[in-house]
This record gives structure tokens, sequence and C-alpha cells, in this order.
């Protein structure tokens, strides 16, 4: 007890060189402060992006490959190449893998609405089908069925970025239920309650075979629709006219899948814990038998240009606290030294008084404890206050890194790109714009990063009452009060 | 009688000296007793007094305390309380004032008294320093004051043994007569060993038996065992 109390009038009697050491551990204090409150909040930040956006996985078909196997396969001179599909089973099969946080299915296939007038009918419809090169004959027995629409299972997101709307009725819950569009409702009279038979088809392109399909859906709904008429799509025609489209559930489409059998698009978000298993989940759902035409990609676009700048901050401040560290203990230490040999005849009085080295040791601890504690009030306070503008001032650095690589990578990427998309269900792969890049990041003060501070002091203090304790011990009373007698 | 204090062909090389500067010393001290130790300059009172404080252990020989060999002791412990000692230089903490130097050292003795604080403002007043002078960082203190407050910290922790360096060195003769009366008292009246090393002829007046050092060894310049008959004489040549 009189240890400390002696510890603490020590305290104020060095005060000046106290004053000194205190300055020095309130700069490192007040820098990890700054440091760890922007390192915490870009991690939260992180991870709470990560949680919400998740790494969305996307399978793009490479078309030289395509096109290469096309021209590979052909034996009669015709190049006909067919737009590369993943198995309902397959895409089942992948959504099992670990590494993901979440995965939406979709399905969509296109069928001819009996007894309805499709929307822009004059302009026919559409096989779902490219045929490149030379002749375009039919291998088929038969000729394949023209579409005039599509039925899209669990295909609602329009419906989350407001490009459509619901205009009557629900969304369809139960399987069988549909919802169309106001233009094909009005221009059919459809109503809630009627149903709608639908004819489709599925293809077996090696065998040349086809199985005509049907589905019978209850009208629970109509919807208005905002989307361009045609999307992507470079063929206009009603089957790839959206106002076509009607919306079902996924397992209502997917109730006439035949394994092995084309014409029905089963497309999967899969959604990744971590953009960083990648890498892993593409080794996964290649042993699962994904074609080598897919390349698997996650959206980093989006991710990088989201995280991508805090994620610099946070690495940023890190090494800044890392640099400050290792001077600033190494300050301390050489500090705490100097002390300790100036105070090298106190030691040597309280020794030939009696008191026991380690309480020698103790006492000088809790001086710089004392000291650190009141330096870590202290650089909270002015750590807090000073890491807002710290923060904005960082951030607009590492935006700025981030457009220029963006605009770099982007320059690049739309080179090579073919620029190709299928019908209806194409898929797209670009930064989401609805992906605002973080442009302000509003540092906290969590109970966390207190913490970590107060370890961050311990740390420093116990630096320096080991330098301390390290030079004590190799004081022997005689020999100081002989030195200074 | 019985010795609290045995030394035994006791000897001290200082690290890189190339003589000892003890050549076996051997003495007895006994409680209620005032011994004083005279000798030149530099031959070696105060490196014997430190040994004796448990500051340094001999090279050989042995010092034991009440028969306890002071090598193999707990020196801090037997420093903090059973042995008060008043350096020739003083050593007291300079940045404290003169009463918290008596109560830190009443603490680390593990002192038991109730009052700390009041018990150094007493054993202060009775060498002489009032409230005020006493309430002073030491470093503002004269080197007499200085010298009166080590008394008073070598009293404080209530020791049976008292070694004190040159304890009237810088005083005044009143003074030093105050001193030497609380010396004489704390052995004669309260039965501790008291061992003053001193060059004043007033210190070696008082003294029960007077000791001296001259070439690293010891002998009895005046004792109870005899008139004042040097076994060695304290004006005998160095030949080392
Ligand atoms: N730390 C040391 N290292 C080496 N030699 C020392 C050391 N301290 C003292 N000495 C030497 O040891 C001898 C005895 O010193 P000591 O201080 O014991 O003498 P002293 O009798 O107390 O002298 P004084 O009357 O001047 O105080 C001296 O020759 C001194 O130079
Ligand atoms: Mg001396």
């Amino acid at each position: 007890m009189y240890i400390l109390h002696n510890a603490l009038a020590n305290v104020w009697r060095h005060k000046g060189r106290n004053a000194l050491l205190g300055a020095i551990i309130l700069v490192v204090i007040a820098a990890s402060v700054i440091a760890l409150m922007i390192s915490s909040t870009a991690t939260s930040i992180i991870d709470d992006y990560k949680e919400r956006f998740s790494a969305e996985v996307t399978f793009v078909p490479d078309m030289e490959k395509v096109r290469e196997e096309a021209m590979a396969g052909s034996t009669d001179g015709m190049v006909r190449m067919t737009m590369p599909t993943i198995d309902a089973d397959q895409y089942l099969a992948f959504g099992e893998s670990e590494h993901l946080a979440d995965a939406d299915f979709t399905a969509a296939t296109g069928v001819v609405p009996e007894d309805l007038t499709p929307v822009a009918a004059d302009l026919g419809g559409g096989s779902g089908m490219m045929t490149m090169g030379g002749g375009g004959g039919s291998t088929f027995e038969s000729e394949p069925m023209s579409f005039t629409a599509s039925l899209q299972g669990d295909k609602f997101t329009e419906f989350d970025d407001g490009s459509r709307a619901l205009a009557d009725g629900e969304l369809p819950d139960a399987d069988g239920e549909a919802l169309v569009s106001t233009e094909l409702a009005e221009l059919n009279d459809l109503a809630v309650g009627d149903t709608i038979h639908l004819d489709g088809e599925l293809r077996n392109v090696d065998e040349g075979s086809l199985e005509p399909i049907e589905y019978e859906v209850t009208v629970v709904g109509t919807y208005d629709d905002l989307t361009d008429e045609y999307g992507t799509s470079p063929q206009q025609n009603a089957f790839t006219n959206r106002r076509n489209e009607i919306l079902t559930t996924y397992d209502t489409v997917l109730e006439n899948y035949v394994s092995g059998m084309q014409g029905m698009q089963v497309a999967a978000t899969f959604y990744l814990q971590d953009p960083d298993l990648l890498e892993a989940f593409t080794q996964e759902v290649r042993a699962e038998g994904l074609p080598d035409v897919f390349d698997v990609t996650t959206d980093s676009a989006t991710y990088n240009a989201i995280v991508g700048p805090v994620e610099g901050l946070k690495s940023v401040s890190v090494t800044f606290m890392i640099v400050v560290l290792v001077f600033g203990g190494v300050i301390i230490a050489l500090l705490s030294s100097i002390a300790i040999r100036e105070r090298k005849y106190e030691i040597g009085v309280l020794r030939a008084m009696g008191m026991k080295k380690s309480a020698v040791g103790v006492g000088l601890w809790s001086e710089i404890l004392a000291v650190t504690a009141a330096c870590l009030l202290l650089g909270l306070g002015v750590g807090s206050l000073v890491a807002q503008p710290v923060t904005d001032m960082l951030l607009a650095d590492q935006i700025q890194a981030a457009e220029e690589a963006t605009a770099a990578a982007e320059e690049q990427g739309s080179g090579g790109g073919m620029g190709m998309r299928m019908g209806p269900m194409g898929g797209a792969n670009q930064a989401d714009p609805d992906a605002e890049p973080l442009s302000a990041l509003a540092v906290a003060l969590t109970p966390g990063t207190v913490g970590q501070i107060g370890g961050v002091a311990l740390g420093l203090a116990t630096l320096a009452g080991l330098v301390s304790l390290g030079r004590i011990t190799r004081y022997e009373p005689i020999k100081i009060l002989s030195e200074r007698n | 009688m019985t010795s609290t204090l045995t030394l035994d062909r006791v000897t001290y090389r200082y690290d890189g000296a190339k003589k000892d500067v003890l050549r076996g010393i051997s003495a007895a001290f006994e409680p209620g007793k005032v011994y004083t130790v005279v000798g030149k300059s530099g031959s070696g009172k105060s490196t014997l007094l430190s040994l004796i404080a448990g500051l340094d252990v001999a090279g050989g020989g042995q010092i034991l305390h009440d028969g306890e060999d002071l090598r193999t002791l707990d020196r801090d412990a037997y420093r903090a309380r059973r042995i008060g000692v008043i350096f020739q230089g003083f050593n007291l903490l300079t940045t404290a004032t003169a009463v918290q130097n008596i109560v830190l050292s009443m603490n680390i003795s593990g002192s038991r008294v109730k009052h700390k604080k009041e018990h150094a403002y007493e054993l202060l007043a009775r060498v002489g320093i009032d409230r005020e002078t006493a309430g002073r960082p030491v470093l503002k203190l004269s080197g007499g004051e200085q010298q009166r407050v080590g008394i008073a910290r070598a009293l404080s922790h209530d020791p049976r043994i008292i070694i004190a360096d040159e304890p009237t060195g810088n005083l005044d003769q009143a003074t030093e007569d105050e001193i030497l009366r609380i010396l004489t008292g704390l052995a004669h009246d309260e039965g501790r060993c008291v061992i003053v090393v001193t060059h004043s002829r007033r210190v070696t007046a008082v003294a029960d038996e007077v000791l001296g050092i001259t070439a690293g060894r010891l002998g009895t310049v005046k004792g109870a065992r005899g008139p004042r008959k040097p076994a060695v004489s304290t004006t005998h040549q160095d030949r080392g």
C-alpha cells in the first residue's frame, strides 16, 4: 500500500521527467486511439458489407471457349453455337457448398401461352437458341417451338429495385400461382383468378429430340413494368419482350425439369461468405462438374469499389499504428532506461533502507502505470477528437486511389468483352450501380476499442516497467551509494 | 555477555582493487554499549559499517547477528528492521520531505505504529527538526539538518543496533552534544548497541569502547577491559 502511495508521490516529485515520458506515451496512445478507431470501424463496415451484400458469384460463359467447342464439335462444316447451360442438378449441388452465405435459385423457360396474344406479337417468337455460321438447318427431329412468352421462377428482384411494382393482387406464394404484366393482362382481359395454359418444350441438342411440356398457372396478380422492354437482349421479339414474362415460383417452373434436357434455364445466385473464398468455391464447383466454358467470377468490382477504400484506410491506419508503437516503444524504453539511471541514487537509498528489489520495481511500475493511466484518459480524449478529421482526410485519398484503379480496370475490361447476353435470362457481371462507394466513415470509440487501447497502454507501461526492472536488478545499493559518496 | 553482533576475521576487497581494505577484523558488539571506531581517512571505517549494515557481504570471515550469518540472512529485512544506519552522506530521498523520509522508512520496516506521521514529527523534534523544516524537501535542508533527519530515520523503526558514520560531522558543538546524548541514551537507557565511526574526540569521550582501524585490522583503543592502552596505535604507519 505504502509502495503505491510513495509511487504516486513520486509521480509529482519527478514531474519534469514524467511529463516527458507522459508526452511520448500520450502521442503513442492518441495515435493508437485514432488507428484503432479507424480500423475497428472499418472492420465493422467491411463485415457489415460482407454480411449484407455478400460476394455474389456469377458463372459467365466464356464465349471464346463456347465458339471453340462448337467448331471442334462440328462434323458437317456448320457451326452451331448453343448457349451453354448449367443443370439444375448441378446448381443444387453447388448450393450445398459450405463457402456460401446464401443461394438464390431462379428458373426460366420459354413458353407459348394458349389462347393469349402476347405483347409485340407482330415481331414473332424466338426459339431461345443461337445459330451461327452458314446454313441454319435444324438438326432436330421437327422444327423447334417458337416461344412467345417466358415463365420465370422466383425472379422478383425488379420488385426490390422498383422497376416493377404490383398493380393488382399479390405476389405468387404457392406453386402454380403466377403474375402477369398489366400489358399482357389488358391485351387478353386477364384478371386475378384466371387460369393460363402454357406450352413449352425441352430439347436435347445432341440427340435432336424435342419433348413438349405443359404448365397450368393461376393468375394471382398483375404487375406494372418499367423495365426496358427488351432489356439487354440483342433480339427483339415476343419471347424477349419483358412484358411477356409470367412470374411464378421456382418450383413451378422446375416441375417439368428433365435432367439432361435443355430449354430450361436454371440459375442460381450464390453469395460467398467472403470474396476471398472464390478460389476454394471454384475448385468445389469444378469438381461437381461445372463445364470449363464457365468462368467463375465474383462481384469484385462492386466489392472493391465499396470496401476497397475502407480496407485501404484500415491497413494504412494499422501500419501507422504499428510504426508509432515500435518507435514509441523504443523511445519509451530509452527514456525509462535513462530515467532509472538518473534515479539510481534514489533506488540505492530505498534499497539501503531495506526495500526489496521487487518492491522498488513495483513502485516504479506503479509510477509508470499512473502516468500511463493519465495519458490513457487524455489520449482517448485527444484521439477521439482528432480521429474523425484524420479519417476524412485518409479516406479521401483512398477513394481517389480506388477510383483511379477502377477506371483503369474498366478500360482494360471493355476491350476484349463479347458483350453477349442471352434473351431474358442474361446475367450481368458489372459493378452493381446501386452499390454506392463509401464516401464517409463515421468513426466511433467502441468499448472494444477502449479495451484494445487499454491493452496498448498496459503494454507500454509494462515495457517501461520491464526496462526499469532490468536496470534495478543490476544495481547493488552499496555500489550506488559509494559512487555517490 | 551475549554479543548482538560478532565479527570473525572479516576481510573485504573492492571489485578491481589490488589489496584488501579489511584484513581479518574480529570484534564483538554488545547491547547497551556505545562503540566508536576511529581511524585515518580511507582506513576502511565506512567499508566496515557497510558490511555490518548488510549493504554488502564480507569477502572472507563471518558477520553474525544473534548467531545468524549475514551472508545467508535476508539482508533487506535485516536493514529494514534490525539495524538503523546513519550514513556519512546522509542517503536521504532528496525530493521527498524530511517527514516523508521517516514515514517511508517506517513503512518499509513494517512498523506497527498507528500514527506514523505524528511519530515521525516526534522523532524529528527529538533531533531538533521543527515541523516546518520537517515538511520541506530534504534538498532544501542544510547539511546539519539533513544529518539530523538521517539520525531520526535510523531511529524510526526502533532497531536494536544503530550504526552511524560521522553522525556529528556537520553539527555545531551544542547539537553534537544533543546528538551524543541521544545516542548514549539509546545504548545506556534503552539497551541498544550503538556503533559510531567518528573523528570527534567528544564522541570517543562518551564511548564505552573505542576501536581503531589500522592497516585493515581492528584493535581496541579504549575499552572496559583495561586502561587506555592501545593494542594498535591509531597513528601506526600503514606499511601496506
Ligand atoms: N567503491 C569503491 N571502490 C574501490 N575502492 C573504494 C571504494 N569505496 C572506497 N574505496 C577505498 O577503500 C578504502 C576505504 O574506504 P572507506 O570509505 O571505508 O574509508 P573511511 O575510513 O570511511 O574514510 P573516511 O574517513 O574518509 O570516510 C579507501 O582507500 C577508498 O579509496
Ligand atoms: Mg567514511
